[in-house]
């Protein structure tokens, strides 16, 4: 579904991607984890066109789309839900939600696909007339993840969707997550909540100083003594 | 009494296109991070691009005005943004600052240089006529400049919160990344914004002229009642714009009768110091918290 070859690349000279190579599968949730700065956020961004590829491909269903900017990779079914908070303050939910279809021709099937949305998560429904900043951050979450939703994407990538969440809500996300994987959707995500975001993926990436040290089935990973080791500050190779 | 209500409907009708001036002003700041300390001289230039029209070109006063109208939008919009901000703002705000008071002094300089230094009659909109009502002489041409500001103001606020575009330009003004994220074409609402700082500007031009006179040092008091109208009324909102831009033209046209026609010109900073001191996120504005 989704394969970066060799991948380099950062913002302006400085570097943070040194030929990240992996494959996802369609249908499937991937959590990438590792070390802080070892360029996990930074994949997402390769793949949304956000960075600058110094060298590399990045192949979506087969297709070259490297270097493709946002709009495009959205008109091919990519949909991209960064890291920390991702309104627009002082607009509705409703035209929050509307944004997320804004590069679609096609109005009619977005307010259709709006009102489908707030039928998954109605606590949106209660609060559409409400200002984004006026939610809190695991309501605005949730609508960020719907609004992620409105052009029912082929490929999400969701960066770090539990920070800032209750547990509970934390669980809530990975269920939408588990149940759009059903529905067809391949999901790529980051998690600082390795262990449980390993416990609902099919497979799991450890990315250090921007390459991918192991790529393997989640449960897998999840027993590995140097997946363990990685977390407490150590490198891959100084465990085994 | 009725000489009360005279001045304010006069300060308001003056208030109003101060608030167009604002509002372009925290327009440019909200969506390109544009401190445009030319912004007088941008309400100074389109009259003598009317009067260029009329002397120059011997077209009719309408027509001129659409002339200057599409000179603006090229000049005041589209050659700002791509010859001043784009190479400047990558140097930071006050680089920027800097450039807009240097393109002021230019634009100020060029009229003097080109047109003449000396006040130039410009014809008015509206016809000279005042009635009289109980006691107050209500001037026409306050009536239709009021009229026509507001009905600027109310169209554009309209435009940003109703239709797609509108609102695609408030994400790319409050969220610029999520707004890359999703798709908007980020750079078009950027310019779009000048494009209608430029109309405002335009707008604003045809309406004080008549009062004023077109002359090229008009800019100066403009530019800083604007300033101040946008700071009073909380700099990153249209409406605060507004209410800021009226506040001044009726204290500006009470202080001169009730206090002293000396003084007058002193109003607005004062006004300026304190809503600095006592509110100084402005009368509508909430405070701005701008993550690194």
């Amino acid at each position: 579904m989704l394969e970066l070859k060799n991948v380099a690349g950062g913002y302006g000279r400085i570097t943070i991607l040194n030929g990240t190579s992996f494959e996802i599968p369609k249908a499937s949730i991937t959590t990438v984890i590792g070390p802080n700065g070892a360029g996990k956020s930074t994949v997402f961004k390769a793949v949304f066109g956000l960075l600058n590829i110094h060298s590399g491909q990045i192949l979506l269903e087969g297709e070259d789309v490297t270097g493709r900017k946002p709009a495009e990779m959205i008109a091919r079914g990519v949909t991209y839900v960064p890291q920390g908070r991702n309104v627009v303050p002082q607009l509705s939910v409703f035209h929050n939600l509307e944004l997320g279809g804004i590069t679609s021709k096609d109005q009619a099937t977005v307010r259709r696909r709006i009102d489908e949305v707030m039928e998954q998560f109605p606590m949106l429904r209660e609060r559409r007339n409400q200002k984004a900043i006026e939610l809190s951050g695991g309501q605005q979450k949730q609508m960020e993840v719907a609004r992620a939703l409105l052009l029912d994407p082929k490929l999400m990538l969701i960066d770090e969707p539990s920070i800032g969440l209750s547990p509970n809500l934390v669980q809530e996300v990975f269920q939408t997550l588990i149940r759009l994987r059903d529905q067809g959707v391949t999901i790529l995500m980051v998690e600082q909540n390795a262990k449980a975001a390993l416990a609902i993926s099919d497979f799991g990436l450890v990315l250090e100083l921007g390459q991918t040290r192991m790529h393997d089935k989640a449960d897998e990973l999840l027993a590995d003594p140097r997946v363990g080791q990685l977390f407490l500050g150590g490198h891959i190779d100084d465990a085994a | 009494m009725a000489e009360f209500l005279q001045l304010i409907l006069s300060g308001l009708a003056a208030g109003s296109i101060y608030a167009l001036a604002a509002v372009g002003f925290t327009l440019l700041w909200q969506a390109s991070q544009t401190i445009n300390f030319a912004q007088g001289e941008f309400v100074m230039l389109p009259a003598f691009f009317v009067l260029v029209g009329m002397t120059v070109l011997g077209l009719p006063l309408w027509t001129s005005i659409a002339f200057a109208l599409v000179l603006s939008l090229i000049v005041l919009g589209l050659m700002f943004k791509k010859l001043v901000v784009e190479p400047m703002l990558p140097h930071g705000t006050l680089p920027l600052v800097i450039a807009t008071i240097a393109l002021g002094v230019l634009l100020k300089e060029s009229v003097k240089e080109f047109y003449g230094a000396t006040a130039q009659p410009f014809p008015a909109i509206f016809p000279q006529t005042v009635y009289n009502v109980a006691g107050a002489s209500i001037s026409l041409q306050d009536i239709g400049n009021l009229t026509v500001s507001m009905l600027a103001i109310v169209g554009l606020q309209l435009f940003l919160g109703r239709t797609r575009t509108g609102r695609c330009m408030q994400a790319t003004a409050q969220n610029p990344n999520v707004a890359e994220i999703l798709g908007v074409n980020v750079k078009r609402m950027v310019l779009y914004t000048f494009l209608i700082n430029a109309a405002l500007a335009t707008v604003a031009s045809v309406l004080i002229s008549p009062i004023y006179l077109a002359k090229f040092s008009n800019g100066e008091t403009l530019g800083l009642v604007a300033f101040i109208a946008a700071i009073v009324g909380g700099f990153n909102q249209i409406r605060g714009a507004l209410v800021g831009g009226l506040l001044i033209g009726v204290i500006d046209n009470l202080s001169a009768v009730y206090i002293s026609a000396q003084y007058r010109s002193a109003m607005p900073l004062i006004l300026l110091i304190i809503i600095i001191l006592v509110r100084p996120q402005g009368l509508l504005g909430t405070s701005e918290g701008r993550s690194v």
